[in-house]
């Protein structure tokens, strides 16, 4: 019963501003784009329920704001994300240095249990325009030096690969969220607590 | 109390306390019956936003969401009704209160018991609107998912023990972490300091016979709070607040148990805050800042900062 429990994905999206985090959200989730840019402020949030290996999920997908990198978003914004995925201009080789930086920042910020295979997926967007900048090779070499990293291709603006790319982002989330109840389920530490906390309950109602 | 919780002993429940004060108001003709609320944030704004709480709770168990949207402009009124025995006594009460506060319109954070007051509220004010949006928290559209219709109509009588008993067989204390362990038990203490009176009253609206017509309100917008884990509401309570409020905003907590309000209030802050967002600049706005604006590069947070996520949400000042 336990296995089919419904299950919530956090996912969360960084990347520089304007390299299209906002589009790939409503392209995944309302099949919408549009041309027009709008800076995020702040940080937003969309669901959708998929259908990964026959189990309905649904994930929570966090837009931030690019131009928000040096301040902290904060705890609550990062704890109990299940996949972190970090978004480039194929376009602009400077979104895409900026992958390494999102990476760490995200792992300080996020402090997963298991830094070193905490699921990252990697987007190059905007394949759709002309004056590429990046080649997807060099993208692959550096999520191959990252552990391995899934790379995807990306056009918002014409849909190309973003059900996929957010598939794979869904079933790796799915497998780190797994993992997580895993430890969830061997609370020593906080089975202490907890005796603790009826201990104290006794009391009160020895008070009354 | 010689064994007081560790949330009402923490530094940031003592700095509530000491810096904003307990009100009473009465609104009745029954001068007896007083609203306790906490009202905190710009009296400039006339659209502020209402938390009321669920059976057990008293106004301050949202001291986290009145201290945590403060510095962000927002005014935030944390209220808690005296014994009313029917929904449409409630409701009146309600709206003597918003009219004594000069409120012009709300927005509601209603957590389980108040989710459903407040959706009762807002269904009963349609011809003349008081509410401007509703934020939702464990909640439900129908008394029947508790089951005690047959019983409802002797909680009256029933000593306060046994009202208390009732409750707290609803607190479940297994698989829960240190903060959820703890915002039990602040519950808990919140839940032994109501009258007989106040919990039967409560108990009695919480399982009487009736349901909300969402349909009345799909012109408000919505925001659905739930926790995701197994200590609140079944899922299938969960999936007919869903399909109730099709327009709604999901806001969906892995874990924080019946009361993450406290246990896991940045988050829910957060969420209010994003629910409050857009209203930004309209004469519903809870704040009299903007709360779109990005935060100040300045040192000087003390003026202007109003960043969802700023690390000064952890600390408190008595100013």
């Amino acid at each position: 019963m336990s296995s089919r429990k419904k299950v919530l994905l956090k996912v969360i999206i960084l990347g520089d501003s304007g390299v299209g985090k906002t589009s790939l959200m409503n392209q995944f989730v309302n099949k919408k784009f549009s041309n027009q840019y709008k800076a995020t402020i702040g940080a937003d949030f969309l669901t959708k329920e998929v259908i990964v290996d026959d189990r309905i999920v649904t994930m929570q997908i966090w837009d931030t704001a690019g131009q928000e990198r040096f301040q902290s978003l904060g705890v609550a914004f990062y704890r109990g994300a299940d996949c972190c995925v970090l978004v480039f201009d194929v376009t602009a080789p400077n979104t895409f240095k900026s992958l390494e930086s999102w990476r760490d920042e995200f792992l300080i910020q996020a402090s997963p249990r298991d830094p070193d295979n905490f699921p990252f997926v990697i987007l190059g967007n905007k394949v759709d325009l002309d004056n590429r900048a990046v080649s997807a090779k060099r993208a692959q070499q550096w999520c191959q030096s990252k552990n391995d990293i899934p790379y995807f291709e990306t056009s918002a603006k014409e849909a190309v690969n973003v059900e996929l790319a957010f598939q794979t982002i869904a079933r790796n989330a799915l497998a780190q969220e797994t993992e997580a109840e895993l430890y969830n389920e061997f609370p020593d530490q906080i089975k202490l607590n907890a005796n603790d906390n009826s201990r104290n309950r006794d009391g009160d109602n020895c008070a009354c | 109390m010689s064994c007081a919780s560790d949330i009402s002993k923490s530094s940031e429940y003592m700095s509530f306390r000491s810096s904003i004060p307990l009100r009473k108001i009465v609104v009745d003709s029954d001068g007896s019956k007083a609203w306790r609320i906490f009202d905190s944030g710009p009296k400039s704004v006339s659209c502020p936003l209402i938390c009321l709480p669920p059976v057990s709770g008293t106004a301050d168990v949202f001291f986290k969401q009145v201290m945590g949207l403060a510095s962000r402009g927002v005014r935030v009124i944390a209220a808690e009704p005296p014994p009313y025995w029917s929904m449409k006594e409630w409701c009146d009460g309600f709206k003597r209160l918003i009219d004594y506060l000069e409120l012009d319109r709300v927005h509601i954070f209603g957590a389980s018991l108040g989710g459903f007051i407040a959706q009762k509220f807002a269904e009963l004010t349609t011809n003349c609107p008081h509410v401007a949006s509703l934020i939702l928290c464990n909640t439900f559209t129908d008394t029947s998912v508790f089951e005690y219709h047959d019983s409802a109509a002797l909680f009256w009588l029933l000593p306060s023990l046994v009202l208390k008993r009732m409750l707290m067989g609803n607190f479940t204390t297994d698989k829960v972490d240190r903060r959820m362990a703890e915002s039990i038990d602040f519950m808990v203490e919140r839940l032994e300091s109501l009258t007989q009176s106040e919990l039967a009253s409560r108990l009695t609206l919480n399982c009487s016979p009736c349901y909300i017509q969402p349909q009345l309100l799909s012109d408000i917008p919505v925001t659905i709070m739930d926790v995701w884990d197994e200590s609140a509401l079944s899922s299938k309570v969960r999936e007919d607040l869903y399909k109730s409020y099709p327009q709604a905003k999901l806001a969906h907590l892995k874990s924080g148990g019946n009361f993450p309000y406290l246990c896991r209030s940045d988050e829910v802050n957060l969420h209010l805050l994003i629910h409050l967002r857009q209203f930004d600049g309209s004469e519903l706005s809870a704040s009299y800042l903007s709360l779109h604006k990005m935060p100040t590069q300045s040192n000087n947070p003390e003026e202007g900062t109003v960043s969802y996520f700023n690390k000064r949400e952890k600390c408190v000042k008595i100013s």
